[in-house]
């Protein structure tokens, strides 16, 4: 598997926004995402995981390529994504579909699933007939009956929603789905629906997903690796296995502790965090985690970590060995 | 325990709709909380968990109507309650915090200004009658609910503050006059995980100092697992199972706690298929007429189709099931008999 090409690479994916502040001061620069290197093969699970403003659906913005990167590549089915001409972008764009957190708002109102579903087939130059043989296809695919082909997104509840807004991004037969909390909004027993379909699916058709979720739990469940994210950098990076059993970086260790556990043989010694997220106008300086960090130096404040693999995974943090031991 | 319960519910009842078609959100609800004590109530969206609490507090306007055999609040009837009476009660011995803190606070007051209405309400003689100790305690306040510069924080505007510092405020305003029971519906939910952390031991913290008893609503077992001493599920309007925890965890007796707890990721193998409960909770329209469960059940016999369970057992195990589940998750009574006999009707020609 590992020696394929990978289906999807990033290397220094950098995604900077420049925000005013106010009519007479200087403009600011949030550097939503910095640097962030990853890559994922065929038909596996990357789990992007941390706190809301940590650059999450800043990856997926650019992954899907709704947005263009400030910096660095991202190489899809071995093609520079940001080298691709006009025609070959559409194309690529295809190959890679995203699915919303909250599929009371991501599908057309006015629209039948029918229409839903063919839309990107008909954007694609697919004829009629060929679009709703497709379209009634997918929908059965994803445990939806015939008769739901005529009716409008109301009509259905949230984790039939989820459904259709899933068949929806496999249309066209992506090689990539970035799912950004795709089952955050629905209640636990159709959380566990949707995670079965998605899972099935990937069995399959052999999708890759770029699986974005604060939810741990479920990301033990699904991934296959994990990336952690702060501030806009990925703060540790590896299988999913040595990233639950031994988190090396002190910010994966406080997110696996604050996780609330149902049995109390589960439950970690909770790592006291302080304070929230700092604001990305005004990142601290060293390391983005120092300041809540419970092992913070000296050295911390000044000098950025970078990330260095440190038994099977990669970590960005100055103190991960001596930590480790 | 022989102090009498703060909180009493017995058989509330919540309707919307007309009176010739009512629409019951909430049904035979029965609640007990001691002083000082944490009763989760779990369940999901549609459950009537939120329309619970906001009969408790009276919340449910017009067109919802809410009757009970009985609902006390530390010797007060909470039923026949004149205006003037609840707003006396309500935000000083009683008081609740919501899911989303940013829509709860106003917008266009500062959080000192927020903080002192609730005081200058229902604080203090002192606290009445002067500015300078209202703004004093609304600093100590927030100094309570560990805000950082709290100093600097109480001049801010609602729009100012992240979603962890807002549900903070909301709590200091809450715990402003020292309720003795506070109602907390999702208050965590909308919050990352590190500050639901902060949030939720903030809040056992200030039961343990001030012995509030607290009700926490919660779609998160796990939440509820780790915080509270007894739970309620939810299912559909009813409570179906109550519970201590961890027993009922450990041991769930209704199909639907057991079926729920399967369908969580960290009780399944890993990448293996979820253990998921086919169907959808019934909307307000389309209850079934026996157990609610019963198109969901993995252990539906003909007769839960027809006949609705009730709740029974003692007050602090109760089960609502026709077949109660037994310690190692099986069926008791007579659901095999009931079973065998269901599959030979159906083989008769």
């Amino acid at each position: 598997m590992t020696t394929a090409a990978p289906l999807l690479e990033a290397r220094d994916l950098a995604r900077h926004y420049v925000v005013s502040r106010g009519l007479f001061r200087p403009k600011g620069l949030v550097r939503a995402l910095d640097g962030v290197s990853f890559t994922l093969h065929a038909g596996r699970t990357l789990a992007v995981v941390g706190e809301s403003g940590c650059g999450k659906s800043t990856l997926a913005r650019q992954v899907t390529m709704i947005e263009a990167p400030s910096g660095g590549t991202l190489w899809l089915d071995g093609q520079d994504v940001a080298g691709a001409d006009a025609l070959r972008r559409r194309r690529l764009r295809t190959r890679v579909q995203m699915v919303f957190q909250n599929p009371y708002a991501s599908l057309n109102p006015r629209k039948t699933v029918g229409a839903l579903l063919e839309e990107p087939l008909a954007i694609q130059g697919a004829a009629p007939a060929a679009r709703r043989e497709a379209g009634l296809a997918m929908l059965a695919r994803v445990g939806l009956r015939l008769e739901h082909y005529r009716r409008y997104p109301h009509m259905f509840s949230g984790g039939q929603r989820q459904r259709i807004a899933v068949a929806r991004a496999l249309m066209l037969h992506p090689a990539l789905v970035v799912a950004d909390e795709p089952v955050s909004a629905l209640d636990v027993s159709i959380q566990a629906q949707v995670l079965n379909l998605l899972m099935d699916l990937q069995q399959s058709l052999g999708i890759a997903y770029l699986f974005i979720s604060h939810n741990l739990q479920v990301v033990r469940h699904i991934a296959d690796d994990v990336l952690v994210m702060y501030l806009g950098h990925v703060v540790e990076h590896g299988p999913k296995p040595q990233v639950f059993a031994r988190p090396a970086h002190p910010y994966t260790r406080a997110l696996l502790a604050s996780t609330p556990a149902l049995r109390p043989a589960q439950r970690r010694v909770r790592i006291p965090l302080t304070g929230e997220l700092p604001s990305p106008l005004d990142p601290p300086s060293g390391c983005a985690f120092h300041g809540r960090c419970p092992h913070a130096i000296a050295r911390c404040t000044i000098e950025v970590p970078e990330l260095a693999p440190l038994g099977g995974v990669a970590v960005a943090c100055h103190r991960a060995a001596e930590l480790n031991d | 325990m022989t102090t009498a319960p703060l909180l009493e519910i017995d058989g509330l009842h919540v309707a919307f709709g007309t009176r010739e078609r009512p629409l019951v959100a909430v049904d035979d609800v029965s609640l007990a909380v001691m002083p000082g004590e944490i009763v989760g109530i779990v369940g999901e969206s549609g459950s009537g968990k939120s329309v619970t609490a906001l009969a408790l507090m009276g919340l449910v306007d017009f067109p919802g109507r809410v009757s009970a055999r009985r609902m006390t609040f530390a010797g007060h009837d909470l039923r026949d309650l004149s205006a003037t009476r609840r707003r006396a009660l309500v935000g000083k011995d009683l008081a609740m915090i919501f899911q989303d803190p940013l829509a709860s606070l106003d917008p266009c007051y500062t959080v000192a200004h927020q903080l002192m209405e609730t005081l200058a309400v229902h604080g203090t003689p002192e606290e009445r009658s002067s500015r300078a100790i209202r703004r004093a305690r609304a600093l100590a306040l927030l100094e309570q609910v560990e805000i950082p510069d709290a100093a600097a924080r109480l001049d801010a505007y609602p729009h100012q503050l992240s979603g962890g510092m807002a549900q903070r405020v909301m709590i200091a305003i809450a715990i402003a006059c020292r309720p003795r029971l506070l109602i907390a519906d999702e208050p965590t939910t909308a919050l990352d995980v590190t500050v639901q952390a902060q949030v939720l031991d903030l809040l056992v913290r200030l039961r343990r100092e001030r012995g509030m008893a607290l009700v926490l609503i919660t779609h998160d077992l796990a939440v509820v697992a780790e915080t509270a001493q007894r739970v309620v599920v939810m299912y559909a309007g009813e409570p179906v199972e109550t519970g201590p925890v961890p027993a009922i965890f450990d041991a769930p007796a209704h199909p639907y706690t057991q079926a729920l707890l399967a369908a969580l990721p960290e009780n399944n193998e890993d990448h293996a298929r979820l253990r998921a409960i086919p169907g959808v909770v019934p909307g307000l329209h389309a209850r079934p007429v026996g157990c609610r469960l019963a198109p969901r059940c993995a252990y539906a016999v003909p007769r839960c189709r027809v006949e609705a369970p009730a709740l029974a057992g003692p007050p602090e195990r109760a089960v609502r099931c026709h077949f109660p589940l037994d310690a190692t998750g099986a069926p008791t009574g007579s659901w095999q008999a009931e079973r065998v006999g269901a599959a030979d009707e159906a083989k008769a020609p």
